[in-house]
């Protein structure tokens, strides 16, 4: 691994690094973009619809 | 009577997918040029001469601080926009600008200490930039602590707001205007944005041979030509030290100094940047090293496009987080709606 850290070879080595790390950083944001989207569809989806029965809800209210 | 109504929701649908397929599209193209401006960095542009590779970390540290400087001021723009319309979206935009902004000034930082390590042989040492940029980040770290101390939402948001208004005004002085009051700091302000000592100083052998320059006295005795080279007999007086005779050059040939020699103890240069023999007239300034990096095309070009790439990536980062705050609140308003977790 020395040959890393050679000079003439340590520039490209840091290069590699800086590239993967972007890589890793990117894929990560896609990942949680893909998230967020889907999170921003339930949220736009939610007006018309019920997540719990209505009776349930008002049984749960009275009982309060 | 469905035809019409049918046909403008079907529009609005292609029109969202066209738009979310380009959004998706240019985040790909964005990964692409950051890979690019990373290998161009590294392979394209040239080493500064003096710093060596040390200098390449400018393709970084300038376009962090920038977006620092943006998000800061898109973050006070969204809480002046809630104070206005009380809008949850736009606290969450101005909290995950602020956030981001946050972010990008601790690599802005860390870029920077990694330089000061190179070229100045020390991570920090309380440099006039070095102080300012740390005094903003305390002043951004209570902005969120203010606001994780008070659970009202409402008030929570208005408070931040305000407060964040304050924050922003504070960071054109902090980035740009306090450095460069300074009269010595090591960093290389004259880098791109012109400060106040960017242009040096003219000194004539035959009328003003004196000048001042920062807190330092420069005396022009004499100019000498040496073949392509004209030497300049330059003593110096700085408070505190003895008078200093330095000889830099400039090279006629390239029009560019040639020799700039180092101050006693110091890494401060000095140069001569123009000269007329003619009129016995030369330009003199003092340098900090990294000062004029982006005078290579190559530099200058890469240095744009990370630019550019840094700021688009700010812009999705920002959005990106502010969705998540929404959802978050979202989260937060069912669960008070239906009095539990969903």
């Amino acid at each position: 691994m020395d040959f890393l850290a050679n000079p003439s070879v340590a520039i490209y080595t840091a290069m590699a690094v800086a590239l993967v790390v972007w890589v890793a950083i990117f894929a990560y944001l896609l990942r949680l973009d893909a998230q967020a989207r889907e999170l921003k569809r339930r949220m736009e989806q939610v007006p018309g619809e019920q997540t719990a029965p209505r009776a349930t809800l008002e049984a749960q209210r009275s009982s309060e | 009577m469905m035809a019409p109504f049918s046909h403008t929701a079907t529009g609005k649908k292609a029109a969202m997918a066209l738009r979310s397929q380009l959004a998706q599209g240019a985040k790909f193209l964005l990964g692409l040029w950051m890979a690019g401006v990373i290998v161009a960095m590294f392979v394209i542009i040239p080493q500064y001469e003096g710093l060596g590779d040390a200098g390449r970390i400018i393709i970084m540290h300038v376009p962090t601080a920038w977006v620092t400087s943006l998000a800061f001021v898109v973050s006070g723009v969204f809480s002046a926009l809630y104070l206005f319309r009380r809008r949850v979206s736009d606290d969450a935009s101005a909290v995950a600008a602020a956030e981001v902004g946050f972010l990008f000034c601790i690599l802005a930082t860390a870029t920077g200490a990694i330089f000061a390590q190179i070229v100045w042989g020390v991570f920090w040492n309380w440099d006039p930039r070095e102080t300012s940029i740390l005094v903003l980040l305390l002043i951004y770290a209570a902005y969120f602590a203010l606001r994780s101390a008070i659970d009202d939402d409402n008030r929570k948001r208005r408070l931040g707001a305000v407060y964040n208004l304050f924050a922003a005004v504070t960071m054109p002085f902090l980035l740009f205007v306090a450095p460069r009051l300074a009269d010595s700091s090591l960093h290389p302000n004259c880098a791109f944005i012109q400060g106040s000592q960017c242009d040096g100083i003219t000194l004539e052998l035959s009328g003003a041979r004196i000048g001042l320059l920062g807190d330092s006295k420069l005396e022009l005795k004499s100019l000498e030509r040496q073949g392509d080279l004209v030497v300049a007999d330059v003593n110096v007086t700085r408070p505190g030290y003895q008078v200093e005779n330095h000889r830099p050059s400039f090279d006629l040939a390239s029009g560019k100094p040639a020799d700039r020699p180092e101050f006693d103890g110091e890494q401060f240069m000095l140069a001569v940047e123009q000269v007329d023999l003619a009129t016995g007239t030369a330009r003199l300034n003092i340098e900090a090293p990294g000062s004029g990096l982006l005078g290579n095309s190559r530099t200058l070009l890469t240095f744009f496009a990370s630019m550019i790439g840094f700021t688009a990536l700010f812009v999705w980062l920002y959005r990106l987080r502010a969705q998540l705050l929404m959802g978050e609140e979202w989260l937060a308003q069912r669960e008070r709606t239906y009095g539990f977790p969903s």
